[in-house]
């Protein structure tokens, strides 16, 4: 192969966040952080540069790794000695099957998250921006893209939830289907109390009442969610209209017991009610649950179904990379049948070239002739040569095909046909 | 005109085709089957009510038989399927009613020469209103009966903090499913009700008295109680969630028994397979 494929990165596994920070390529274009210059043995160059990884894409010619190295340590005022011990370095197939899988989300922090795709996608467009890719890099990238779409598609590595909030969310949904005309009451003001109510806001809960001790506190939380504050002992009467209940204050007794929903329940004309307490200790009597039409998840519940969603897309991510791999051997056909490719265009020229000599050859010998007569010449002779060259071409792609000993049937057919003009 | 004959065998294939792709649809996740499934259903139902409208009471000289009396039964399930599925936007309900249509269908092949004669002048309003009330009834609760089973397994699952996982989690929110039995139950009670009285009144000029012990209509008031229970409970005292859901269960299941046990082996004013 004339030319290679090169990746060079470090990601969340191999370097903690302060030297992803510090060796973080912020833009591909911009002149201070120019990267990868097509220049020396690089032809086409990608980077992507997220909070999770760093990576450096090129296809090239020579000690492409190398290059790839100098430019992005010299980018960050750095040696490469700095960046060597968090580094990985991948080459052709392998290359490939890393991008696919970075694509996919199988070698994200969170697996299956879609965040990575839409970030691939715009260091893609900045790449394309700047003149910076070529053959190779637009169909490698445009592969990566569908190669992510049928991984999504196929298997359910980016299905349910994986993070507290999303699961308390999802379970909102699978009771109350829409989440429109309902309303939400945080009680307490917890971070991740405050993540949840973000998530339902952004699914289109109707309403936000915030009952904090501190009712100040309770005051800016419901600015904050374009909610309604209410002091913390109207607590119970707020219970009759909300559906949605996310608690996370400090208390060490239960803020919320099962004899005072019984008597909300009557009032409500047994809506339904879900409670999620994300307090510890837990500030809802766990006997709720027990009342029908009343749902209660801790935060233990929900991180057993995080645990779960987890280890299923991780079961998920082996049915993924058997499809990366699938997709990794069609590119690498594609690869090789490029390496082919130059080879069949000069035997072809070569059989062109020749034919063009005897045609003129016979002409001059002939004298005076017809243009009907040359026509027939012409077209036989084309004809000898494409059939001549019919099957060095089969063999060729037959060669790419396989991909075992492509390079060596190349490497036969320029000799036997001489196409790199060595005199002997 | 389009006679029963030649009608039935497109409705029963299209029948089939819409069950097919509504479960594959369900079970591969797959919205175009789904989809599908449901506009085939729209299709067989049109399909149906044309075989009604244009010959199916020309095989029926004699009166009903059980064949004709599981067709007709079949045409209600699907029309209630329909209006739930306009009326809550859900189509589950109409994925299911299509099977159970099409295995109604099926049955009702076997069966449509054993005709129980009636009296002329009983004929019209016996089908408008005993008949057209009861049935309607019967294919709410079918619709509601299915929405009740979904309900019990999800809301069970949730309850019990157990995943739900694959085509599952495709199914309706419990609380639209809760929804729809509310919707079937206050629609169904009222025509049930109808379907019963109307009976009574008929059976004084057709068999001497309006209560006889008759094994069905003995049958029928013990559903009708159970069904005002649920009712009474779910207009007055708010009833939602588990207690609807296993009341609605218990009276389909009754239904069902009187339909398939009662109308044919019993001793009854019903029976569908004399001569």
């Amino acid at each position: 192969m004339e030319s290679d494929i090169y990746l060079v990165g470090l990601n969340h596994r191999t370097a903690g966040v302060d030297v992803r920070e510090r060796f973080a390529l912020a833009d591909h274009c911009d002149q201070e952080h120019w990267a990868l210059p097509c220049e020396g043995g690089i032809h086409e160059s990608i980077i992507l540069s997220t909070c999770n990884r760093v990576e450096l894409l090129a296809t090239g010619q020579g000690d492409v790794a190398g290059q790839m190295l100098n430019c992005w340590a010299n980018a960050r005022g750095a040696g490469i000695e700095d960046l060597q011990p968090y580094i990985y370095i991948h080459k052709s197939l392998e290359a490939v099957r890393h991008i696919f899988s970075v694509a996919s989300s199988l070698d994200s922090m969170v697996l299956g998250e879609s965040q990575i795709l839409g970030q691939l996608k715009t260091a893609y467009r900045k790449a394309v921006a700047c003149r910076a890719t070529g053959v190779i890099l637009n169909r490698l990238l445009h592969k990566a893209f569908f190669v992510a779409k049928r991984v999504r598609t196929e298997t359910a590595v980016a299905s349910n939830a994986v993070s507290i909030s999303y699961a308390a969310v999802e379970l909102a949904k699978r009771i109350f289907g829409d989440m429109h005309a309902h309303k939400v009451l945080l009680v307490g003001a917890g971070e991740m109390a405050e993540l949840a109510a973000a998530h339902l806001l952004q699914n289109g809960i109707d309403e936000i009442f915030v009952a904090n001790r501190t009712f100040s506190r309770g005051q800016q939380l419901a600015e904050q969610f374009h909610g309604h504050a209410v002091p913390f002992d109207k607590l119970t009467e707020l219970l009759t209209t909300v559906d949605i209940i996310i608690t996370s204050t400090g208390a060490a007794a239960p803020v919320i017991r099962a004899r005072d929903i019984r008597a909300v329940l009557k009032t409500r004309k047994n809506r339904p009610m879900f409670f999620i307490d994300i307090a510890v200790p837990r500030d809802i009597d766990p006997d709720v649950n027990a009342l029908d039409n009343v749902y209660l998840y801790d935060i233990d519940d929900l991180k057993e179904i995080v645990e779960e969603n987890l280890a299923n897309r991780r079961d998920e991510a082996n049915k993924a990379k058997k499809i990366v791999n699938e997709e990794v051997n069609f590119f690498a056909k594609w690869l090789t049948g490029l390496d082919a490719q130059p080879t069949i265009v000069a035997l072809i020229q070569r059989g062109e070239q020749i034919a063009q000599e005897e045609i003129s050859r016979t002409l001059r010998r002939i004298g005076d002739h017809d243009p009907k007569h040359r026509a027939a010449l012409e077209a036989m002779a084309g004809a000898l040569a494409r059939k001549f060259n019919h099957d060095p071409i089969m063999f060729l792609k037959r060669g790419s095909m396989s991909q075992e000993g492509s390079s060596a049937r190349i490497s036969m057919i320029r000799e036997i046909f001489n196409i790199d003009n060595i005199s002997v | 005109m389009i006679s029963p004959e030649c009608a039935t065998l497109p409705t029963l294939l299209l029948c089939s085709v819409s069950s097919i792709a509504g479960i594959v649809g369900m079970l591969a996740r797959s919205v175009f089957l789904r989809r599908l499934g449901v506009w085939l259903a729209v299709a067989v139902f049109i399909s149906q009510s044309l075989m009604l409208m244009l010959g199916f009471h020309k095989a029926l000289p004699g009166g009903l038989s059980l064949g004709a009396y599981l067709q007709l039964f079949a045409w209600f399930v699907l029309l209630c399927g329909l209006i739930v599925w306009r009326k809550i936007k859900q189509e589950t309900p109409l994925l299911f009613a299509a099977p159970l249509c099409l295995m109604l269908f099926a049955m009702s092949m076997s069966f449509l020469d054993a005709a129980v004669p009636l009296p002329a002048s009983l004929k019209v309003p016996f089908y408008a209103l005993h008949i057209g009330a009861l049935f309607l009834s019967l294919g709410l609760l079918a619709i509601a009966f299915f929405a009740a089973l979904l309900f019990l397994f999800l809301e069970g699952r949730i309850k019990s903090k157990q995943r739900t996982q694959g085509f599952w989690q495709d199914m309706p929110a419990i609380v639209l499913l809760d929804k729809t039995n509310a919707l079937t139950v206050l629609t169904a009670f009222p025509l049930y009700t109808l379907g019963i009285v109307s009976g009574l009144l008929w059976a004084k000029p057709v068999f001497g008295a309006s209560m006889t012990g008759d094994p069905k209509e003995v049958v029928s008031v013990v559903i009708w109680l159970i069904f005002a229970v649920l009712f009474h409970n779910r207009l007055v005292n708010n009833w939602k969630g588990r207690k609807p859901a296993r009341f609605v269960v218990l009276i389909f299941l009754l239904c069902l028994f009187s339909i398939v046990v009662v109308n044919t082996v019993m001793n009854t004013n019903h029976a569908f397979l004399r001569g």
